[in-house]
């Protein structure tokens, strides 16, 4: 590619092998104090991303997806705690990070988009403006070269003619061009991983499609990892690679998009799955599926079963031999779906695991 | 009475925007001689990219702008020749956002006994028990009539907003994007409830979402904007087997399936 040549190289990263994980993170807790207590907003989780890889997070409001990603950013609330056991990028530890090395990593290393591209533009600069801030920031390229990167790299979004759009201001901007502007923006230093949180929610049907093939072909083009937030399980079936269902704060379900889509699980993934109205697949003005119940409040220790509440009357139970454990933790068990070995189920607790599946003795004996 | 509920003729309506200090007004055509009729009992869903007047169109529909040109009969009456008062019994409309069409300051019982108060309703002491009621009809718990909206989940208020929409018994609800600010699994509770009330309450629905999944599933009819002009208007299966425009083709190729196997456009 003729636009890589232009930049000068990033050496301490590509000196030595390049490793295929992009990030690795081992036990992530979140905890903000609030009013009525502590609140558990995330509960040991641990994910991954590989070279080139897209992983979704999937989960209702109030689950935790964004502060997981802010964690792995570094960008959480003053007064919120994060405990976590390993955090490498490209397997450099960034746990210890200071603020200021930190900041050499944001927007360099790994780059984010998010939700409302109107609120993350500053309104008071140009689009020229703020894309060059970056280059000077991150890559101290300025002048000229870092006129024509900018150039090039907007019209690799496909923003044509770049030129044009240079010296407008953020609210001149439809939302797919902003969003544009934004994945351009991250995309300047070569990032190694991209969170991108909610990045279509705010857009047309028609734009977010269009947004999303070009994520996805940049991904290839530059080989990225890509963390992938949303709540639209359409999008996650047209993107993912592998998908992570979160539920109050913790991983239930987690596995290639064929394991999740194919052979959900988990009941929450099945009642997800079951929510949304699939063309063909449910008569028109048939009732939908549904999930009962709201997120329970993580304020305080929490007490008994994440699900409770939640269990339709129509929930089926699931065959117990189909999965095996995998690993126990002192609050929760990981099991193994059979027929995938990346293919994992979490339950909060003993009651949620027997309300799920049926184990049959004489099968197990 | 006729059942044809909703009849538009020609509606346009035309904004005039500022293009600058000295600058002069700019004319905007939002909506461009559009022509609708909805019949009893059917679900008119209207799509379109954001800002190609679909919302115009609902606030004509409501009495709450006045159309440049064209005319709009409800039931069979010219829109500007019936009153406010009884154009507020005959259609309501179900906002986007429960979080803003709701007074933080009022409880969930006076937010939806305003309407009777409103309709100025002869029975005042009958007033609770038909709140309560229409909260039974859409499925909250009576507990909540002291309530606050901050202490409600999205799904609740959306609740409250279609109580509020129904205690007056309308003919007409027009729902703008109902659920495309709640959870997946909060949407079907929503989208159940509309099925379930336009039976029982025998409803017309016109329907404005940009979710073409949500319309296939709840729409008889669809009609897709373009730039304040309606380009197409067919039956949902015809709309969705044969698109006629392009607008619609690409509309349809925008539809992300839920499964990865039939889906992975991108991959």
């Amino acid at each position: 590619m003729a636009f890589v040549t232009l930049l000068p190289q990033k050496t301490e990263i590509e000196e030595g092998a390049v490793s295929e994980r992009v990030l690795d993170v081992e036990n992530l807790s979140i905890e903000i104090p609030v009013v009525g207590g502590m609140l558990h907003a995330v509960d040991n989780i641990s994910l991954h991303v590989e070279r080139g890889e897209t992983l979704c997070i999937v989960g209702e409001s109030g689950c935790g997806k964004s502060l997981t990603s802010l964690a792995i950013m570094d960008l959480l609330p003053k007064k919120a705690i994060r405990t976590v056991n390993k955090m490498s990028l490209n397997d450099e530890n960034i746990l210890n990070f200071s603020e200021k090395q930190m900041s050499n990593v944001r927007g360099n290393k790994m780059g984010m988009i998010f939700q409302e591209p109107m609120s993350s533009l500053n309104p008071s600069f140009t689009v020229e403006n703020q894309m060059l801030e970056t280059l000077s920031r991150h890559r101290n390229i300025v002048g000229s070269q870092a006129k024509d990167l900018v150039i090039q790299m907007l019209e690799k979004v496909g923003i044509i003619p770049a030129e044009k759009r240079l010296r407008q201001y953020p609210h001149q901007l439809s939302g797919g061009l902003r969003q544009r502007v934004m994945i351009a923006m991250t995309l300047l230093c070569e990032p190694e991983l991209i969170i991108a949180d909610e990045p279509t929610t705010a857009l047309d049907v028609t734009i977010q499609a269009q947004i999303l093939k070009l994520m996805k072909g940049l991904q290839n083009d530059f080989n990225v990892g890509l963390i992938f937030i949303t709540h639209d399980l359409g999008v996650v079936a047209n993107i993912a690679d592998r998908v992570a269902v979160m539920y109050a704060g913790q991983i239930v379900e987690e596995g290639s998009v064929f394991d999740i889509f194919d052979n959900p699980s988990h009941p929450y993934t099945r009642g997800l799955l079951s929510c949304i109205p699939v063309p063909g697949k449910i008569k028109r003005g048939e009732p939908l599926g549904s999930i009962p119940g709201m997120v329970p409040s993580l304020v305080g220790d929490f007490q008994g079963c994440r699900f409770s509440g939640r269990w339709g009357d129509a929930h089926e139970q699931l065959d117990g031999a189909d999965i095996k454990l995998a690993s126990t933790s002192d609050k929760s068990k990981t099991y193994k779906v059979k027929g995938s070995e990346t293919h994992l189920i979490r339950f909060c607790c003993e009651d949620c695991l027997k309300k799920s599946y049926i184990f049959d003795k004489r099968k197990a004996s | 009475m006729s059942d044809l509920m909703v009849e538009a003729r020609g509606v346009t309506k035309d904004f005039r925007i500022s293009r600058g200090l000295f600058r002069g007004k700019e004319v905007l055509r939002a909506v461009d001689r559009v022509s609708l009729n909805v019949n009893r009992g059917e679900t008119l869903a209207v799509v379109g990219e954001s800002g190609c007047g679909k919302t115009t169109l609902a606030k004509i529909m409501l009495g709450l702008l006045e159309p440049d040109d064209g005319t709009i009969k409800l039931c069979g009456m010219p829109i500007n020749e019936i009153s406010r008062l009884d154009l507020a019994k005959l259609v309501q409309p179900i906002f986007q956002d429960p979080y803003s069409s709701l007074n933080p300051r009022k409880t969930i019982g006076s937010i939806i006994q305003l309407p009777l108060l409103v309709q100025g309703d002869k029975n005042p002491e009958n007033w609770r028990k038909r709140v309560l009621t229409t909260m039974d009809l859409v499925g909250l718990p009576s507990r909540m009539f002291d309530q606050f909206p901050n202490q409600l989940s999205g799904g609740q208020r959306q609740r409250v907003a279609i109580a509020r929409a129904l205690i007056n018994r309308p003919k007409i609800v027009i729902c703008d994007e109902p659920t495309s600010a709640l959870d997946v699994s909060v949407q079907s509770q929503i989208l159940n409830l509309l099925n379930e009330l336009r039976s029982e309450l025998d409803l017309t629905y016109i329907l404005i979402s940009h979710n073409l999944a949500v319309v296939e599933h709840m729409a008889t009819k669809v009609a897709v904007m373009y730039f304040g002009e309606k380009v197409e208007e067919s039956e949902t299966d015809q709309l969705f087997s044969r698109p006629q425009h392009d607008y619609t083709k690409t509309l349809l190729d925008s539809i992300l399936v839920p499964d990865p196997r039939s889906a992975s456009k991108f991959h």
